[in-house]
């Protein structure tokens, strides 16, 4: 137990010196994972553990044998290094009251207020909040001028006015070494801010090297690290923390295995952890795991009721398997505790997706939108609404706003080279699912949409079309769609020893999954002609006769095929 | 696009007349102009032409307020400076004093209020000589008013922005002007601080001011339609600043009213197309617009990075003017950067569905559907395919935009893409239709497969032009009658039917139908002849809309007046509102360039040489880099075949210079050419392989793209193996070249590759073989009408003859004299000297001849061969010639001369 002890201990005096620093969020994810730890059984009531139980059960339900590996060897190979907590600055008592108001103030986001209240404090604790207060007024600002200024020419980009001062005077401070692991973090922050990525990096990795266990700075310092080669350059110490980190990179990578087995791991330790439980359902969620996903979601929400963060994705989930009235359960309940959170409206627009009102589902999302510009998936759906109301023009555009905020987003690229499809521009279109597939390689459906892109009339590039089926053939392709393509253009293209090749491998699928239609029929039909034509009457004799279980067309033609084999046999073989 | 949030951009466009720091020193400068008192000379001024000459300042002042760029205080005040006296102090002090007052909203408004008193009313047609009322429809009246609506208009946060940008505005200009003894107290107050940096203005003015420094380096020619840059680049400079133009010419006095007046009506007939658009996203668009005109026209030598700067920042400022992408994506173009490109064209039609630009609402042929305009897309990625030399790619492309055309009916667009799908057809070798274009629905099969890419080629002309026609679309049809010429001038028509009754066709080119071609081309001037004709849009290719749009201008008078001064900078800031299109310039300039082509084909050195000398001096403002740099390299080898290597590589150093910038530039190929020439001459035929082999590099790896480097490498090295005595391999090169040429279909090249096998035939001793080649190239110059050609494979025929007996020499003789004229007008040096050595060679062989009687007749000859040839620096030639003078000597019995022409000999001899 003592690796958990370690953990709450840490975490405990974390949450107290990030709330006394404002530091908000960073506190309530610390208090999170706090929380998370499994509770010594010994100590705690039943009524407590009550509920920690439930979860664990369902979640070991899911477990497989290697996660069991994983979690019954808790983290045993990194030795964590503990870093000494810092030490709360014993101001005087005027110092600190002068805090207490300014911190105050900030509560009441009285930002230059309580700025004002610290002007003259040097304590380390004194000038972060000034600083960060500044900060903050300066954001509010440019949020504030950002629409005051919506003119002809759109002029978003405004800056933080205070961005200078703050960095001007923390500067000085990392030079003369008397600044402290927060003031580090707002430093990265602001030299984010002003572009200059690898200083930020740096002053980033200072700071959670000097204090492992202030969330935003880990998640400022993913952001800066977009491929990873960077992330392998960081010179991080081992903490748990790191771990957090990195499963969190990994995932942003685009690594979703290597992102589940630390996220695994961690659960070990915080095993009733939402934010790890949420993460891994990210994680599962990109590996198009639905089922998984959709009971760990259930799982949270019985939790935590009130929790919105990440709902959106199980909306996603929701969606997919058309589960109307989950959804609007769902949305029903988001809307209820915070209606003006982009994920709620996000939640809300897919439900009215679902029920084919689409424009109501693009003023949702729209809603999300203008709440947060730089939501990625309200405008990949956005686009995707506009698509199904047949606004090519509107959803290339969102889209390619989607794009142009991550150009890893391979679902809005997807959608626009869709687009572009629609429109009966098939080359063009085949840019764009160059670039989704490049991103996203293991997906079949992407490879897919190329592939019939290739295989349109006014393209009619078979070879390529036949290479894009096979990639997707590879990579675990649910519908078999890619397997029966390929079946047809071989054929198409006389290459019958192919074509009998994909039809065997296709019906063998269908068999398995006991799938019963066209395809089934058409391969049956394909094989027994070509087991004719082989001169191999024994194989095609079976195909001809399971025709014959098809009523149609091709039961005669089977009976026919039939006759012509038995003549055929005859005639090599006479009888006796 | 459907709704508001996404594009802000279009939906908050009208009226953007804003409020700017300047305007309001500009409006502060109208109230010392006119204020409401009722002297004749109000008080600072001391005398009326004192008083006029602020006037007509503010009247150019106002003028240029539309401007995208704007200028800081500094130079306001300086340019303030140059009116000259005590008074321009008292006028910077007021407005210094003014600005930095305006210390809080109220005062804003105060000012605004006072404003309004200068305006007189609207019954001012009893009007006191001395009183001083600003008519309200006077021009600044008209800026006094908007100023005041634009300001009423403005919300209470808006106030505080102007505020906070006067703020800035004046501490700008602090470091540079002293305001110490002025009352500064409050005019900084804490609030204002945080807008710094806010105006859109001064940070484009910063930032244009940094490219201007770096473009200004490259090129001291660019100019912009403004004169605040100017002025920017003067200080920059420390040059002695010099007094702006504007400045100058108001030292003429003249009476307020008459140029309040006159100047109403230019800028009615000025303003009213640009009127009611928005303005400041006007003055960007137009911006771009000419920067657009400046990449293209620049090519590679365009700054790219200084400009890429610019573009983003641009970018940033408003992320929704789309047009900055496809700025991006031109620079990226013309720096051959393939994959930026590619992203910045996808993405300017992403966001722009190609129905961004002012032609979106004047083209009325297609209307606006919903669908979006993506076939100028296709069209535009077909163009950059075509640049980066991947025909595969541009045909594919180019064909869905012919599809989708069809199904949007945009014909403007059908018929830009038909043209282009001709260009590619005519610039690359595509030698099989049917493996290229997989589809069975393409148009472009669709029109029969039997037919071979020249015929199809000449089918899509046709259509094309048709087309082109049928929808006025003027540049078109002067492009597509160049198109035409150059097919005709290159390629035999042959019936396009393969079944059924043929008309006998005589299957040569002709002449006359190129010239016809050529006139029809460039009769689009004459459209422009007429200004009225000047505005018509004009179809929907992007380089063509953005070179066809008009620009916004705010410096008309400027431009006027420096006009009559006869400024070249001047001019060419005014040039394009009352000249030709640059477009129409540069397709007529074109036409000229290919006259020159079709000379040299046709045999006429000196009129090739004129059309080239034409080209270069009259077009060279409006032509490309690219096409000016062909014009030198024609100029340049001109001088090399007629006047010698001296004269040539003097010529060519001073065009390398010019063209420096140019990254794959026709001057390179014309080095390598002159330089492995000259080694070849001068035998050094180590070197001539190298550069042989550097040429080849030039052309790209794609198969059929920069076919004619390639034909000329190829050519190069078959001459190498001759000089060095490879027969054989020699003959397996011109064997592959002829395959090639063959596959596709050059058939003016195949003419030169049978000449070649003559010549190999000749120089290994064969010529019984080599005469049919001779006369098989002689009647391929024949039906291309290629006379100087013609007249070298007559040579050649007449060499073969004379190398079969001296029995043959009469017939040699009679074949040289006939090519004569040709050859003595229009051949170059090379070929001279080899027809009058053969000529001497004949003679000498006739055994009929003898040279005691007539020694002129053959020496004659040799002396020009032998002058000729040392300025080509030709020793094996010229060691030929001088030998054969020196047997002529000897046999005349004159040693002295003999032992002169032997010593030439041996001199050449050694040299070569």
């Amino acid at each position: 137990m003592g690796i958990k002890e370690n953990c709450r201990n840490e975490l405990r005096a974390a949450v107290r010196q990030l709330s006394d620093r404002c530091l908000y969020s960073a506190s309530k994810w610390a208090a999170e994972q706090l929380v998370g730890i499994e509770q010594d059984p010994a100590k705690y009531t039943p009524s407590h553990t009550r509920f920690q139980r439930g979860s664990s059960s369902i979640r070991r339900r899911f477990r497989t044998a290697t996660e069991a590996a994983f979690t019954s060897t808790p983290a045993a190979g990194v030795s964590h290094v503990t870093t000494p907590s810092v030490p709360e600055d014993d101001n005087e008592a005027i110092d600190n009251d002068f805090y207490l108001l300014a911190k105050s103030y900030f509560d009441c986001q009285e930002y230059r207020r309580a700025t004002h209240v610290l002007r003259d404090q040097t304590g380390k604790k004194a000038v972060f909040l000034r600083c960060y207060s500044l900060y903050l007024a300066g954001e509010r600002r440019k949020e504030e001028e950002m629409i005051e200024l919506e003119g002809p020419l759109g002029k978003s980009d405004v800056v933080n006015h205070e961005l200078v001062s703050i960095e001007r005077e923390l500067s000085g401070l990392r030079k003369n070494g008397s600044i402290d692991s927060f003031g580090l973090y707002l430093y990265g922050l602001v030299l984010k801010q002003k572009g200059s990525d690898n200083l930020a990096r740096t002053v980033l990795v200072e700071s959670v090297n000097s204090y492992p266990w202030n969330w935003s700075a880990w998640s400022e310092l993913q952001s800066l690290c977009t491929t990873a080669e960077t992330l392998d350059s960081l010179n991080l110490n081992n903490h748990w923390m790191k771990d957090f980190f990195l499963a969190y990179a990994y995932q942003e990578l685009r690594m979703h295995t290597e992102s589940l087995v630390k996220y695994e791991n961690l659960q070990g330790t915080f095993s009733f952890s939402n934010y790890i439980q949420a993460q891994i359902a990210k994680a599962q969620y990109s590996r198009r795991e639905f089922e998984q996903v959709e009971v760990i979601f259930e799982e949270l929400l019985r939790n935590d009721p009130y929790r919105i963060e990440d709902m959106d994705m199980y909306s996603n989930v929701l969606y997919a398997k058309e589960c109307f009235s989950a959804l609007s359960y769902l949305a029903h309940r988001v809307f209820l505790t915070d209606k003006y959170r982009p994920e709620s409206c996000c939640i809300i627009g897919n439900y009215y997706s679902l029920k084919g009102q689409h424009e109501k589902s693009v003023m949702y999302f729209r809603r999300a939108l203008k709440l947060n510009k730089k939501y990625l998936s309200a405008w990949t759906l956005m686009g995707h609404e506009y698509v199904e109301m047949k606004n090519t023009p509107a959803a290339v555009d969102a889209y390619r706003r989607a794009v142009d905020i991550n150009p890893c987003d391979y679902r809005a690229w997807y959608g626009l080279g869709q687009a572009y499809e629609m429109m009966g521009m098939p080359f063009y279109a085949l840019h764009y699912f160059k670039k989704s597939v490049f991103l996203h390689p293991s997906d079949s459906r992407l490879w897919i949409a190329m592939a019939q892109c290739y295989e349109t009339e006014q393209l009619h590039m078979l070879e390529e079309a036949i290479k894009c089926y096979r990639r997707a053939a590879n990579c675990n392709d649910r519908e078999a769609i890619a397997l029966h393509q390929l079946a047809k253009l071989h054929a198409e293209l006389g290459r019958s020893e192919e074509a009998a090749f994909y039809y065997k491998k296709d019906l063998e699928i269908m068999e398995a999954e006991e799938r019963e239609g066209p395809n089934l029929v058409e391969a049956l039909m394909f094989l027994a002609r070509y087991y004719k034509a082989q001169k191999r009457f024994e194989d095609a004799e079976v195909y001809c006769t399971r025709l014959l279980d098809y009523s149609g067309p091709e039961k005669e033609t089977a009976k026919s095929l039939l006759r012509g084999i038995r003549y055929e046999m005859d005639v090599e073989h006479p009888p006796p | 696009m459907s709704g508001a949030a996404a594009m802000p951009g279009l939906s908050k466009a009208a009226g953007a007349f804003t409020i700017t720091p300047h305007k309001l020193s500009i409006c502060i400068l109208i109230q010392v102009y006119a204020p409401p008192s009722q002297t004749s000379v109000p008080f600072p001024f001391s005398s009326v032409a004192q008083h006029n000459l602020l006037g007509s300042f503010l009247l150019s002042l106002t003028k240029s307020s539309e401007d995208i760029f704007e200028p800081k205080l500094d130079e306001l005040v300086s340019q303030l400076k140059e009116i000259g006296g005590v008074l321009n102090h008292w006028l910077s002090d007021h407005l210094a004093r003014k600005l930095s007052s305006l210390a809080s909203p109220d005062d804003l408004f105060n000012f605004f209020n006072d404003l309004r008193g200068i305006l007189g009313g609207s019954d001012s047609n009893v009007m006191d000589d001395d009183q001083i009322i600003l008519d309200p429809s006077s021009n600044l009246g008209v800026f006094v008013r908007r100023c005041l609506l634009a300001f009423n208009l403005l919300s209470f946060e808006a106030v505080c922005h102007l505020l906070t940008n006067v703020a800035t505005y004046c501490k700008e200009s602090l470091s540079t002007y002293e305001l110490s003894h002025f009352d500064d107290s409050d005019s900084d107050t804490e609030a204002p601080m945080h807008y710094e940096n806010m105006d859109l203005e001064n940070l484009v003015v910063e930032k244009v001011n940094k490219e201007i420094e770096s473009r200004y380096v490259v090129d001291d020619r660019f100019s912009f339609h403004n004169h605040a840059p100017k002025a920017l680049v003067r200080a920059d400079e420390d040059r002695d600043f010099s007094p702006g133009p504007q400045v100058r010419k108001i030292n003429k006095p003249r009476e307020v009213s008459a140029c309040a007046s006159s100047s109403c009506d230019v800028s009615d007939s000025v303003d009213s197309p640009s009127g009611d658009f928005l303005r400041t996203n006007w003055q960007i668009q137009g911006y771009l617009l000419e920067q657009a005109d400046t990449i293209e026209r620049q090519g590679s030598s365009f700054p790219l990075n200084a400009f890429e700067s610019v573009l983003k920042d641009l970018l940033k400022l408003a992320p929704e003017l789309h047009r900055v992408h496809f700025l991006r994506y031109l620079n990226s173009l013309y720096h051959q950067d393939y994959h930026t490109a590619l992203e910045n064209i996808h993405r300017y039609f992403d966001y722009s569905a190609g129905a961004e630009g002012c032609d979106f609402v004047s083209s009325s042929s297609t209307g606006c559907n919903s669908f979006g305009r993506y076939e100028i897309a296709l069209l535009c990625l077909g163009m950059m395919h075509f640049h980066f030399g991947h025909p595969d790619q541009a045909l594919e492309v180019l064909t869905e935009a012919v599809r989708v055309s069809q199904q949007q009916n945009n014909d403007s667009c059908l018929a830009y893409t038909l043209a282009a799908i001709c260009k590619l057809l005519s610039e690359f070798g595509v030698s099989n239709m049917r493996g290229l274009i997989g589809s069975s629905y393409s148009p472009v099969t669709s029109i029969g497969t039997a037919l071979s890419t020249q015929q199809l080629l000449y089918v899509l002309l046709r259509r094309s032009l048709k087309r082109a026609e049928s929808l006025k679309l003027k540049r078109l049809v002067a492009s597509n009658h160049l198109a035409m010429a150059k097919f005709d001038l290159t390629q035999v028509q042959r019936p396009l039917l393969s079944f059924g009754p043929k008309a006998s066709m005589k299957l040569a080119t002709f002449p006359s139908n190129v010239c016809k071609e050529l006139r029809l081309s460039s009769h689009l001037i004459n459209e422009y002849v007429d200004e009225a004709s000047l505005m018509i849009p004009d179809g929907a290719f992007c380089t063509q809309w953005i070179k066809n749009l008009k620009k916004p201008k705010g410096s008309v008078i400027f431009s006027q007046e420096n006009e009559c001064r006869n400024n070249t900078d001047a001019f060419q800031f005014c040039g394009q509102p009352c000249s030709i299109p640059g477009s129409v310039l540069q397709l007529l300039g074109s036409s000229y360039l290919f006259r020159a082509t079709a000379w040299e084909f046709y045999g006429s050195s000196p009129l090739a040489r004129m059309n080239a000398l034409l080209y270069a001096t009259c077009f060279a403002d409006s032509s490309s880099l690219d096409d000016l740099a062909l014009a030198y390299g024609k100029l340049i080898q001109y001088l090399a075949v007629f006047k010698g290597y001296k004269e040539a590589f003097a010529a060519l150093k001073l065009a390398e210079g010019k063209f420096l910038s140019l990254s794959k530039s026709q001057i390179q190929l014309v080095k390598l050419q002159l330089l492995h020439d000259h080694a070849l001459h001068t035998g050094n035929l180590k070197l001539a392989q190298q550069l042989c082999d550097e040429l080849g590099v030039l052309a790209s790896s794609v198969a059929g793209v920069d076919i004619e480097i390639k034909v000329e490498a190829s050519l190069r090295h078959a001459r190498i193996l001759i000089a060095a005595n490879q027969f054989s391999q020699a003959a397996a090169v011109a064997r592959s070249l002829f395959c090639m040429c063959y596959k596709f279909s050059l058939q003016v090249e195949n003419a030169t590759v049978l000449l070649l096998f003559a010549e190999i035939h000749k120089r290994s001793g064969n010529a019984v073989l080599g005469i049919p080649y001779a006369l098989a190239s002689l009647s391929f110059c024949k039906s291309f009408n290629l006379d100087l050609l013609k007249a070298s494979a007559t040579l050649t025929l007449a060499e073969l003859w004379l190398s079969l007996g001296s029995s043959h020499a009469k017939r040699a003789l009679d074949l040289i004299h006939g090519a004569f004229p040709v050859l003595l007008g229009h051949g170059g040096l090379e070929l001279r000297a080899r027809a009058f050595i053969t000529e001497a060679k004949c003679y000498l062989a006739d055994s009929n001849f003898s040279v005691s009687e007539e020694p002129e007749m053959v020496l004659e000859p040799l002396r020009q061969a032998s002058e000729d040839l040392e300025l080509l620096e030709y020793h094996k030639l010229a060691a030929e010639a001088f030998y054969l003078m020196a047997i002529v000597f000897d046999k005349l019995g004159q040693l002295d001369h003999r032992e002169e022409a032997a010593c030439s000999f041996r001199k050449h001899v050694t040299a070569s």
